[in-house]
């Protein structure tokens, strides 16, 4: 895989207003410079190690393997980095970047918050002023990453327009960089948008499949027959996805949100039969749009995962079949976050759960001399007030209320 | 004395289906010159909140690429000489296709095509499609660009260009300065007819750029007025265009 592509395929691009060309210039200039810059790599690679905590294991999941009886599954655990999920990679990268470049100040969007959680935190430990934005509906949804990033020191500003999720917060930090790229660097959370973000989103994430070749190598005596991860605009599954990818095995498969069901709204799954191709927010790939181009809403019970748009590479390598994309409904992701829960004592992401729900179903249908291996890009604890209400809702709710009595 | 001209942005089903052709005969009737009529989308990022949200309305009031169409057609019959603008985004015109929609519009006999997010270097065939159907592609351009990008741009231009007269989006004030005004006088100078818009609001800058520039692009501030003034759309978007040209 080439550093910069622009376009894979016929997807990708820089299909923005004028006035946002020259920023993607010089950042297209700044990354291609920086990853063959020693300096800069070795200073990544330290922060790496030392703040984010990496390697992050992988760990074998021998009860769930023995119960499902078929394939063994393996856990990259991404969880395990500093701030809780694998966002911190990129995040990580692009603000050393924009140091770099000379930015001192950091905007970003978020929709699960984790995103914004990583990059606040990284602002924090760089001395970047942080702005994040965030739909109205996801802070409501996600309040303690909003409480996170805030004792970071990020002004988390919410977003009152649109459907007031992620792709509305996407709008707005776009709106911001417009006028500010002086002094700003926009750090756009996923592997899409205009070029370079999906080329550099994936670099500063193929961290994640370069330890996997040799933990695979180390650890796994089995045959890898599937990688799985979970795909909302896909920087976790492309950065695990990366150093296979021009290989023919093992299957890559990416699960995207099946919500309620297929109708429209109530899903995510651009994919898996909906997705239509578009322009939108600067780049070619598969939306849900309808016949007049205009954005459909989405729905899933994971805050990650229910953006309209997919990044151009998952969108190319899932034309050419390099990535087979399937979908979990929120049901089957909140079984698979119990299951794990229960019996590995991991508690995975909303989000990852959907990549957990694929993998239970495709162990099932395999030997125990193959291995499938699921990335848990996050960890659970956001998401605790989403989980609460519906596995253990009164005693939830009596909480609840005691702790509003004492504040 | 400089020639002063506007071209009013306005969108189509706000406030209201009805009421939004209020705002165009408003528009007329106070003096303006063109006519920008942008067709609302769910996501247009190179626009401020004035103008998002009222796409966000017009789109809640059923606002469709063929309601836009049939709005059009009832302006052309209505002012058959008033010069008329179509602005959008590229999510539109790519779903639609390119020269489906390309023919649509040169069959309407709008006189320019204005998509800020398909530039001459990711227009996907948008500027020959014009060129094949006769329809005249209006490109965007900005102060502080290279040369080198500015004629590639140029290049592809018709008679007339849009320069957006600061970075931002639209609806924030515009200070006019060397930067803004001296891009304007180079594409003048070359011989185009300059749109100047983002940031217009006042009677003085309009009267400033009129020395430089064909047209001057007001649109935020006619939203602004439709909002607030929802009993009397008519009259008073005809008197800030009165004023604006004052």
């Amino acid at each position: 895989m080439q550093l910069y592509n622009d376009f894979f395929g016929r997807f990708g691009g820089r299909y923005v207003a004028e006035v946002l060309r020259k920023p993607l210039d010089e950042l297209e200039q700044s990354f291609i410079a920086a990853m063959s810059n020693e300096g800069f790599l070795s200073e990544l690679e330290y922060l790496q190690k030392t703040y984010i905590g990496r390697p992050t294991p992988l760990m074998f999941a021998e009860n769930a393997s023995n119960i499902l009886g078929g394939s063994k599954i393996y856990i990259k655990m991404e969880g395990l980095a500093n701030t809780g999920a694998h966002k911190i990679n990129n995040a990580l990268g692009q603000a050393l970047l924009a140091k770099k470049m000379g930015k001192s100040r950091i905007i970003a969007e978020t929709g699960a918050g984790q995103h914004g959680v990583a990059t606040a935190s990284v602002c924090a430990r760089l001395g970047l002023d942080c702005t994040v934005y965030m739909g109205e509906v996801d802070m409501a949804r996600q309040r303690p990453n909003v409480y996170l990033m805030e004792m970071f020191g990020a002004q988390v500003v919410p977003v009152s327009s649109g459907s007031r999720t992620l792709k509305d917060a996407v709008n707005e930090a776009l709106r911001d960089w417009a006028s500010s790229w002086d002094t700003t660097h926009y750090l756009i959370g996923s592997a899409l948008g205009p070029s370079p973000f999906p080329d550099m989103v994936r670099e500063f994430q193929s961290v994640i499949g370069k330890e996997l070749v040799k933990q695979i190598e180390e650890n796994v005596k089995e045959d890898v027959e599937a990688l799985v991860a979970c795909v909302g605009g896909g920087s976790n599954s492309i950065g695990f996805f990366a150093p296979f990818i021009e290989q023919e095995r093992p299957a890559l498969v990416g699960v995207e949100a099946g919500g309620r069901g297929l109708g429209n709204g109530e899903h995510a799954a651009r994919m898996t039969g909906c997705g239509v191709e578009g322009i939108v927010q600067g780049y070619k790939s598969m939306f849900l749009l309808d016949s007049d181009g205009q954005v459909l809403p989405t729905h899933s019970i994971s805050a990650g995962l229910d953006y309209p748009g997919i990044g151009p590479q998952l969108a190319h390598l899932g034309e050419t079949g390099r990535v087979i994309f399937t979908r979990a409904t929120d049901k089957e992701a909140l079984e698979a976050l119990r299951f794990f829960a229960r019996h590995e004592g991991v508690i995975f992401a909303l989000e990852s759960a959907h990549a957990g729900a694929a993998a239970i179903k495709l162990a099932k249908e395999g030997s125990p001399d193959k291995a499938i291996i699921v990335n848990m890009s996050g960890r659970g604890d956001k998401d605790i007030f989403i989980t609460a209400k519906i596995i253990d809702g009164n005693r939830w709710r009596d909480f609840l209320l005691s702790e509003a009595g004492d504040a | 004395m400089h020639k002063k001209r506007i071209m009013a942005h306005m969108i189509p089903y706000y406030p209201s289906p009805e009421a939004s052709y209020d705002v165009v005969r408003g528009l007329v009737d106070g003096g303006a010159w063109a006519l920008e009529v942008q067709f609302p989308f769910s996501d247009p990022t190179a626009d401020g909140p004035a103008i998002q949200g009222a796409c966000t309305t017009a789109l809640e009031n059923g606002f469709t690429v063929d309601k836009g169409i049939d709005f059009i057609k009832k302006i052309r019959k209505d002012y058959p000489k008033l010069p008329v603008f179509v602005m959008s985004y590229a999510s539109i015109p790519y779903r639609v296709g390119i020269p489906r929609f390309v023919s649509i519009m040169a069959e309407l006999g709008i006189n320019g095509l204005i998509i800020p997010d398909l530039p001459p270097d990711y227009d996907e065939g948008f500027y020959e499609e014009c060129i094949t159907r006769d329809l005249q592609p209006v490109p965007v351009v900005i102060p502080d660009m290279t040369e080198e990008r500015l004629s590639l741009i140029t290049d592809k231009a018709g008679e007339y260009i849009y320069a957006a007269l600061r970075k931002g989006i639209t609806g924030q004030h515009t200070e006019l300065g060397e930067d803004n005004i001296g891009l304007l006088s180079v594409l003048k100078n070359r011989g185009y007819k300059t749109l100047a818009g983002f940031g217009i609001d006042s009677p003085e800058q309009v009267a400033k750029l009129s020395r430089h520039a064909y047209a001057i692009v007001a649109g935020s501030v006619f939203v602004r007025i439709c909002k607030e003034n929802r009993d009397d759309i008519y009259g008073s978007v005809k008197k800030k265009v009165e004023y604006l040209l004052l």
